[in-house]
């Protein structure tokens, strides 16, 4: 027996070291499974034959959660059923880094006339709140990062109007680059990861700019 | 090296290590930055034609942030003002905007800003304060403005002579008074145009051109040309260095009070070394100048024969030549008389041009108009007062007792955009727009542009739906107040568009549209010639070293805080201080010889006191003050000015003693005060905190002679 031995024992190190990587390995695995959760990596081209010509389209998927809106507006039925142009609503899109939500004004150019308050309840709300002079609060669904700086106008110059191979009148298939096939959904949600990942493989394949501050201003 | 690195410590080195590498591999997923459904996104109801969300649009206005008015740009994207540019159209600044322009966004979106009216600090509607001062009203109302021009100025007078004839007070801290009446007595001119750009040589005794005095955007931009080939010489004699005397070829550090004294040893040196004549100047002036011999200069200001030679060495040598001076009317107007003698006048100064419709020029604000109104409160002769643009509890001298002054007065209703230390004593406050928010015109502080006003309008709607603009309100009162010929305006707005489109003769929209458009329109103006003038009686200070243990306090002025109306403003704060790099909060500077008497080092706290108060602030030792003074700049020390300026710093304008300059009525920036030390010592937090490199050559450096020998040249 040794009669000095210190009343206080020592720090455990070795052992805390060794806890602290399982917490760590937990915390890269978890993060990964949810990863893989939400984004389906690469999955096969649908559609036969390249959507955009003269363009490597994404291929990369994303779970996206349902965002509640407002009025459930079903994208599905005004862009796929009725084949309704995306920019007819999102007019902003050629013309400002943004592609904006389209003004109250313009749904009820259509629903005044055809399916009107009287037939749907949410065109009923819709009505009311343009009555009242309320625009409806949406919830944004794809949000980038403040420090992120993203136009739609240069991405539709590139793939749709300078592109001397693409049918003009196919702006979805542009949007889908990015938005994914927003025609099979109701309200929207995220089709594409957005990530700097997903951005960065993108303006490689298509010869995009890959200098910092184009992105980050 | 003795230390050993054990088996123990090594594995624990390994394993922490480790643990870090792990941990730094395990990035989260970078979508995790990226929201879904968090933030709202509203779309326009009806947009306007030309409004695209994303592209912004610019509009021009003015800026209100100083009384120099200089026009902006501002960039209004999805309803809202982002940014402020100078306009590139102006005379005045020629599309530049300094650091107090650009923060004009933080004074409009401050969340400290009044957004109702109120009575004794409780809210209540627009029909009950207007009620309420109806009921209260006793004696004709005064005014009491900073400094205040075009058409707001015509409808303030209009509601004073409609009340009952009451006066208005124009009150700025920072003004060039003094200057102004010197130039009226010796060019019949009060503001004569100055061509810093056309000089090769400038002189100024204590007119900080480069940093508040009137209008220093219009004077940096000057100054670049100035210094462009051939580079002009720059020369500062003041008491503590501003932000014109850090940029001088040559700085020298006069006595505080003594600057006239300097000019006019100057003025003996041109004349007896070379032969310049007194015999043109106005009587007074020549006897002024031979009574004032080096000798004399040294004992009074500690500036030396041969600083003086120097002096007027540059200025024989370069031609022609600017002498500006303020502070007191001696050195402004002995900065006149070097003009005179140097053949300045009608070469780098000329007349201005007359303003035709007189009523719209600039009633410019002085501290005498404040000590006026003190006396008139006092005296019971004020039974109601507006008071607007200025914040008389803040910047008033100790001695003028304002506190009391006010309590005199039976109603006092502000009109302010924030709670501060006058509004605290007002009855009533009317909630004001900013200036991004409201319509007004301005005449520019310099005469530039030739009869240029520049024209504000609003960036974007009201903030707050509550808040009315300053000419909204004088409308309102005075046609409450039964003035004939403004019943059929509904709002300021149709008043001021009325107004300018007759001024210059537009009948139509698109004419109008043009001046929005522009930002500024050209009223008709007179040539003005400089008349002949008249006596100068010089009263220069005996000036003296203060008695042990008293300093000279000068409070100096910085453009950012000015004189603490933009102390509330966080970027104006953060930016560091020119001379020290400061950044949030008070100092005193201290020649590090005083300091080493008093037995002070840096970062120590004193207390100084004058007759009027006292404030506890940490010292900052610095060369660039007269060893006979403490300088405090003045803005901070806020008691009631919102979140960001509460608390901060001390004031040292309550300190002041409020002696009046004899000729102007201006109060003098110095007053005695005694330095005691408090034993704490707490570090000042600056930006580049020291100044040495350590040996590094982080900011290379060549002597001139250096440079001389290794370049050639003269």
């Amino acid at each position: 027996m040794s009669p000095d031995r210190p009343k206080r024992r020592p720090f455990p190190w070795i052992r805390s070291i060794m806890a602290a990587g399982v917490v760590g390995a937990l915390i890269v695995l978890g993060g990964q499974l949810l990863e893989q959760e939400r984004v389906g990596g690469e999955s096969p081209v649908t559609e036969a034959g390249p959507r955009v010509p003269g363009a490597v389209f994404p291929t990369d998927t994303f779970v996206g959660k349902d965002v509640p809106q407002p009025i459930n507006y079903s994208h599905k039925l005004h862009a796929g059923d009725l084949g309704i142009n995306c920019l007819y609503c999102h007019t902003y899109a050629r013309r400002s880094k943004v592609a904006g939500i389209p003004p109250t004004s313009k749904c009820m150019g259509c629903h005044t006339i055809v399916a009107t308050a009287d037939e749907k309840p949410e065109i009923e709300k819709l009505t009311l709140m343009w009555e009242s002079g309320q625009s409806p609060a949406w919830n944004k669904v794809n949000d980038m990062p403040d420090f992120v700086h993203f136009s739609h106008e240069r991405h539709l110059q590139k793939f749709l109007f300078d592109n001397p191979d693409m049918n003009i009148e196919d702006s979805r298939e542009v949007c889908a680059m990015c938005h994914g096939d927003m025609v099979e959904v109701g309200v929207a949600k995220k089709m594409r990861p957005l990530t700097m990942g997903f951005c960065n493989t993108c303006h490689e394949n298509n010869d995009g700019p890959a200098d910092c501050t184009r992105c980050h201003k | 090296m003795a230390t050993k690195i054990d088996r123990r410590s090594f594995l624990k080195v390994l394993g922490l290590g480790g643990a870090g590498a792990a941990l730094a591999g395990c990035d989260m997923p970078s979508y995790a930055t990226m929201e879904e459904g968090e933030e709202q996104v509203f779309s326009y109801l009806a947009p306007e034609e030309y409004v695209v969300p994303g592209i912004g649009v610019w509009y021009a206005s003015t800026c209100l942030q100083c009384s120099a008015g200089c026009g902006v740009h501002g960039r209004v994207r999805e309803g809202r003002a982002l940014k402020l540019e100078g306009n590139p159209d102006t005379a005045v600044n020629k599309g530049k905007l300094c650091q107090m322009g650009q923060a004009a966004l933080q004074t409009h979106y401050n969340p400290d800003r009044i957004t109702s009216p109120r009575i004794g600090g409780k809210n209540v509607t627009w029909p009950e304060a207007l009620a309420f001062i109806k009921e209260k009203v006793t004696g004709a109302p005064v005014w009491m403005t900073g400094s205040i021009s075009g058409h707001q100025a015509v409808l303030l007078d209009a509601h004073l002579n409609a009340s009952g004839g009451g006066a208005h007070y124009a009150v700025e801290t920072i003004n060039a008074q003094a200057w102004q009446a010197a130039c009226a007595d010796t060019l019949g001119d009060a503001q004569p145009n100055l061509h810093i750009d056309k000089a090769l040589c400038v002189l100024s005794f204590g007119a900080d051109v480069l940093g508040t005095w009137v209008s220093p955007v219009k004077f940096m931009a000057d100054y670049g040309k100035f210094r462009a080939a051939p580079r002009g010489v720059l020369t500062v004699v003041e008491p503590a260095m501003t932000l014109s005397g850090a940029n001088a070829d040559h700085w020298v550090a006069a006595r505080p009070g003594s600057e006239a004294a300097v000019a006019l040893g100057v003025a003996q040196v041109l004349a007896s070394e070379y032969s310049v004549s007194t015999s043109a100047l106005p009587s007074g002036a020549a006897d002024a100048i031979v009574a004032m011999t080096p000798e004399r200069v040294n004992a009074l200001s500690g500036v030396d024969a041969k600083t003086l030679s120097k002096i007027a060495e540059t200025l024989m040598s370069n031609s022609p030549s600017l002498v500006i001076g303020d502070g007191s009317y001696e050195t402004a107007a002995a900065a006149m008389i070097l003009n005179l003698m140097l053949g300045n006048v009608g070469a780098t100064i000329t007349p201005s041009a007359e303003l035709v419709p007189a009523d719209l020029g600039v009633r410019s604000g002085s501290t005498k108009a404040l000590a006026d109104f003190a006396a008139d409160a006092q005296a019971g002769r004020i039974g109601t007062a507006f008071i607007t643009g200025t914040n008389p509890a803040f910047t008033a001298p100790g001695g003028l007792k304002i506190e009391d002054a006010l309590s005199k007065i039976g109603l006092k209703v502000a009109v302010a955009m924030f709670e501060d230390e006058t509004t605290q004593l007002c009855d009533v406050v009317l909630p004001l727009a900013s200036s991004l928010e409201d319509w007004g015109s301005h005449v520019p502080a310099t005469g530039a542009g030739r009869g240029e006003i520049h024209v504000q309008q609003p960036l974007m709607e009201k903030l707050h739906p509550e808040v009315l603009g300053l000419g909204d309100i004088l409308l309102g009162l005075t046609q409450d107040a039964g003035a004939d010929g403004l019943e059929d305006f509904e709002d300021y707005y149709g008043y001021l568009r009325t107004a300018i489109s007759a001024m210059i003769g537009a009948d139509f929209e698109p004419e109008w549209q043009a001046v929005l458009q522009a930002g500024k329109v050209q009223a008709p103006t007179a040539d003005r010639s400089f008349t002949a003038n008249g006596a100068l009686n010089f009263n220069v200070p005996e000036t003296k070293a203060p008695p042990a243990g008293r300093l000279s306090l000068i409070t100096t002025a910085r453009q950012g805080l000015f004189d603490g109306r933009h102390a509330n403003l966080p970027w104006l704060q953060e930016a560091p201080d020119q001379i020290s790099k400061a950044v949030w909060d008070s100092w005193a500077e201290i020649h590090p010889t005083t300091a080493a008497g008093l037995g002070l080092k840096d970062g120590d706290y004193v207390t100084i006191t004058s007759d009027s108060g006292a404030i506890t602030t940490r010292v900052f030792l610095y060369k660039g003050v007269h060893p006979d003074a403490i300088a405090v700049p003045m803005g901070r020390g806020h008691t009631h000015y919102g979140r960001y300026a509460t608390g901060i710093g001390v004031n040292p304008l309550n300190l002041l003693d409020g002696t009046a300059d004899g000729r102007t009525g201006e109060f003098l920036n110095t007053t005695s005060v005694r330095v005691q030390a408090t034993g704490d010592n707490r570090h000042l937090v600056r930006l580049m905190d020291v100044d040495q490199q350590y040996g590094r050559k982080l900011a290379a450096t060549i002597s001139a002679d250096q440079l001389r020998r290794n370049q050639g040249g003269a």
